[in-house]
């Protein structure tokens, strides 16, 4: 049961990220990443298997049994990734706030200095 | 004619190159032995070895290769004679050679196909040689583009055989299941293959490339461009010829094709004035010919085939090599000048006749039985008459050409100033042409000496040939009288197009309406197209704009993973277990806040959902026996929200962006879906736990640590933790400047 529900959690999550990332509004952009990192963080919990519900603590031949304990690979790696996916998220409203504050327009698509459209008669667009 | 200012000293071996293929030539006629083959491993994962094999139809094609090469490598030293880049002609030379041996021997079909593929690209390098001039280097593009294009359609071929006959070799295929020969997989394979075979033979609308590769050096086109490269294609055709014969598809659309190509190519021919470019045409018509030989369904055709490739590489060579010497010698090629050139280059001028004699199928010459041959073929194919009277205008074309290139040339009243500054004969410009047009001569005179060669050759194509009996020779036997009026008919009529050659090149150069449909205008024209084509797909995809990029990269990962996921099976269990309680709290929290992050209109609500979606994963984390995990998230989440919510207070103010389409919802959704359903067959999946278990078992002996998870992030694994700590300060000073600059210029507002 809670297989099947972490599942519908990784799809839900990973979805309303994408909502947020192609709804344009550049914060909301920031925080969907943020929640497909949620979601990747929980993908990647369940897909190196939970293990047993004891927490992964040793202590010598009196404790608990190995084999009832929670596998501490995955945890290992979501720890690492939790801390670098706050970092990014931080990074990316510090950027989002300059940048609308510089442009004055929140739209994610509006970003495209870099790579202007191309012109209507099919030539390519002009950096300025 | 190619002259080079920096005359260099040609190293000695350039000279004697031609020894190499006589000697592999005499190994060849004398070994006589009927089959060869041997096999290396190379991929045994993916079943493709070096396998190589040798039968009669090989032996034919070897013959020509390593005879009309022997040849073209005496003749190039004279014609570079002094020119600096002789050398490098000369190793593209030898190494074209070994490449047509290896596609003509190979027996696997990714060894065939990189032989096939190592013969366009020296073709590419040879078409290209002058590449100071700006033709020579279109018509080299222009050949590798066709050439290296088909090459790619024979590829998916070859994979498509591969894939519904896994280990097939070329040896098996006449000996092929009539269950494969039915399976749609071989059948579109083998249309792959045709369309390869077509553009290495220049079928139509393919032809275009072969009278630009004119822009080669005269030893170049007479070797790839008539003898050898250009026939691998239609060698690859007859190698099915035995499997698909009775496939009504394969007959019609050979014979459809032959004919088309030998009817226009021999029509083009007439409106051309450059000797070796009709030269070339003519090739194009000869091999228009060869595909609908393959096409023909008798035993005959088969014969027929294999006597006019080797008849066809015996007349057409020499003429090349003619045509080449007039252009050294005499310094023009065009038949408006050239007139009574048998006075200033004798020798030329007799291969010529002796090879002229053999293209125009007259007696005595081995092109006479090759052409009594075909014409049997044809008559007893009962076929359309439309084909019968497209090769009648095809041969009689073909004998107006040797009549071109022998009596139009070479006698009548000359033309002084060409012949007066004519420079004198070399040994080794005359004798090739002279020693293949005597060979085709001598085959004319005595053809049982070949007639072992052919008749095994046409066994490969047709095994139960029903004239294989010793007693009666089967060249001899066709070179009856059964066919003498049609040859008549040709000779006349070749005749009467000889004579009239002037009034018909006149009268066709008129047909301008013909220009938009001739090589000199597809090619072009289909080159435009791609670019346009592949400018607007480009613009299409790469419009600018962020959201579709990523847009079309997660659409195009869910199509990409939709195969994977048919095949995994994802076996959920609905089983309720007390101790799973507070994770399903935690999933269903998860849930909610996911939904309020699509519903909140608002970009602090927003920002309130995603707190929610990561109390929910502490949830999750904390009954799932990750404290660890539980904590960090917690202090996380909380840090993020409170310290976002305070830099986003007046984000507000800002224009709100559009709301996401219905596709840009789908995907979204899609995607998501995507992920939880490879999740749900992941997780149905075996694990390995081996790695998980030797964390737990080593951490306090090794490590002295007792929680497992701290102990390998920062003992076992503490070289990345320090690279994530790296991060996270590299992001801090990044971000510190932005938000500084926010505060300064909001200080400045207010």
């Amino acid at each position: 049961m809670s297989a099947l529900l972490l599942a519908l959690c990784v799809a839900a999550v990973a979805a309303a990220g994408l909502y947020l990332v192609l709804a344009r509004d550049l914060v909301g952009v920031v925080l969907g990443l943020g929640l497909i990192g949620a979601a990747a963080n929980l993908f990647l919990f369940a897909a190196g298997r939970i293990g047993g519900l004891t927490a992964a603590f040793v202590s010598g031949p009196e404790g608990a049994a190995i084999a009832d304990m929670a596998n501490p690979l995955p945890q290992a790696l979501v720890l690492t990734a939790i801390v670098i996916g706050f970092a990014l998220t931080c990074f990316g409203i510090a950027l989002a706030l300059r940048l609308a504050r510089l442009g004055g327009k929140a739209d994610a698509d509006a970003l495209c200095s870099a790579e202007p459209p191309p012109r209507r008669d099919g030539e390519p667009g002009v950096l300025r | 004619m190619i002259h080079s200012d920096n005359a260099a000293p040609t190293p000695q071996w350039i000279g004697l190159t031609w020894l190499l293929p006589l000697g592999l030539f005499v190994l060849l006629i004398f070994s006589g032995q009927p089959t060869l083959g041997f096999s290396l491993e190379w991929v045994p994962s993916l079943g493709v070895s070096l396998a190589f094999h040798m039968d009669g139809l090989s032996r034919l094609f070897l013959a020509l290769i390593l005879g009309i090469g022997a040849m073209v490598f005496l003749y190039a030293p004279g014609y570079l004679h002094g020119d600096a880049r002789l050398p490098r002609l000369m190793v593209l030379l030898i190494c074209f050679m070994f490449a047509m041996i290896g596609a003509v021997t190979a027996d696997d079909l990714v060894t065939l196909f990189l032989f096939w593929e190592a013969t366009s690209v020296l073709s590419f390098m040879l078409v290209g040689f002058d590449n100071e001039r700006e033709d020579s280097r279109d018509a080299a593009r222009q050949a590798m583009l066709v050439t290296g294009g088909g090459g790619l359609a024979l590829l998916g071929g070859l994979l498509l055989i591969l894939h519904a006959a896994p280990g097939l070799r070329l040896s098996d295929l006449p000996r092929l299941d009539p269950a494969l020969i039915a399976d749609p997989v071989f059948s579109a394979g083998v249309m792959l293959v045709m369309l390869g075979a077509i553009t290495k033979s220049a079928q139509v609308p393919f032809h275009g490339w072969l009278p630009g590769a004119m822009a080669a050096p005269t030893p170049v086109s007479a070797y790839l461009h008539s003898a050898t490269m250009v026939k691998l294609g239609v060698y690859l055709l007859a190698r099915f010829d035995e499997a698909m014969g009775a496939t009504p598809w394969w007959e019609w659309s050979l014979v459809t094709l032959g004919s088309i190509t030998a009817l226009w190519a021999a029509v083009l021919i007439l409106r051309e004035r450059d000797l070796k470019r009709i030269l070339a045409w003519s090739t194009v018509s000869g091999l228009g010919t060869l595909t609908l030989l393959i096409g023909l369904p008798n035993e005959w055709s088969a014969l027929a085939f294999n006597s006019f490739v080797l008849a066809h590489a015996c007349y057409k060579a020499p003429l090349f090599f003619v045509a080449g010497n007039l252009d050294h010698l005499a310094g023009t090629r065009s038949i408006d000048n050239l007139r009574g050139m048998g006075r200033a280059l004798p020798v030329t001028a007799a291969a010529a006749v002796l090879a002229g004699l053999s293209m125009a199928g007259l007696p005595s010459s081995f092109g006479f039985i090759a052409k009594d041959v075909i014409l049997t073929a044809k008559e007893l194919a009962d076929s359309l008459w439309l084909v019968g009277a497209t090769s009648l205008l095809v041969s009689a074309i073909g004998v107006a050409v040797a009549a071109v290139a022998t009596i139009r040339v070479f006698f009548g009243r000359p033309n002084d100033a060409l012949c007066r500054d004519a420079h004198k004969e070399g040994l080794r410009l005359v004798a090739p042409p002279l020693v293949i047009a005597l060979a085709a001569v001598a085959l004319g005179l005595f053809p049982q000496l070949v007639e072992t060669m052919l008749l095994d050759a046409a066994r490969m194509m047709s095994p139960d040939i029903v004239f294989s009996n010793a007693d009666v020779p089967a060249l001899r036997e066709a070179a009856d009288l059964s066919t003498l009026g049609s040859m008549g008919l040709i000779v006349a009529l070749g005749a009467l197009a000889y004579l009239g050659w002037d009034r018909l090149h006149q009268g066709l150069a008129r047909l301008t309406f013909l220009d938009p449909y001739g090589p000199a205008s597809i090619y072009p024209r289909a080159l435009a197209a791609l670019k346009r084509g592949a400018g607007s797909v480009t613009r299409a995809l790469q419009d600018g704009v962020i959201g579709h990029y990523l847009m079309i990269t997660l659409a195009a990962t869910c199509l990409l993973m939709l195969p994977l996921l048919a095949r995994l099976e994802p076996a959920p269990s609905l089983r309720l277990d007390a101790l799973e309680a507070g994770r399903i709290v935690g999933a269903v929290v998860v849930l909610t806040g996911a939904l309020l992050a699509v519903l909140a209109s608002d970009i602090l609500a927003r920002l309130l959902a995603a707190g929610v979606v990561g109390i929910g994963s502490a949830l999750v984390f904390l009954f799932s026996g990750a404290p660890d995990l539980a904590f960090t998230q917690l202090a996380v989440e909380t840090v993020f929200v409170v310290v976002a919510a305070v830099a986003l207070r007046r984000h507000a103010a800002l224009d709100p962006a559009p709301a996401p389409g219905p596709w840009r919802i789908t995907i979204a959704v899609g995607f998501g879906l995507m992920l939880g359903v490879l999740l749900l067959a992941l997780q149905a999946a075996p694990m390995d736990s081996s790695l998980g278990d030797f964390f737990l078992a080593a951490s306090l002996p090794e490590a002295h640590g007792s929680n497992v998870v701290n102990v390998i992030i920062v003992d076992f694994r503490s070289l990345d933790t320090l690279g994530e700590i790296t991060v996270v300060l590299l992001t801090a000073l990044a971000a510190w400047p932005l938000t500084r600059a926010l505060r300064h210029k909001g200080a400045i507002r207010r």
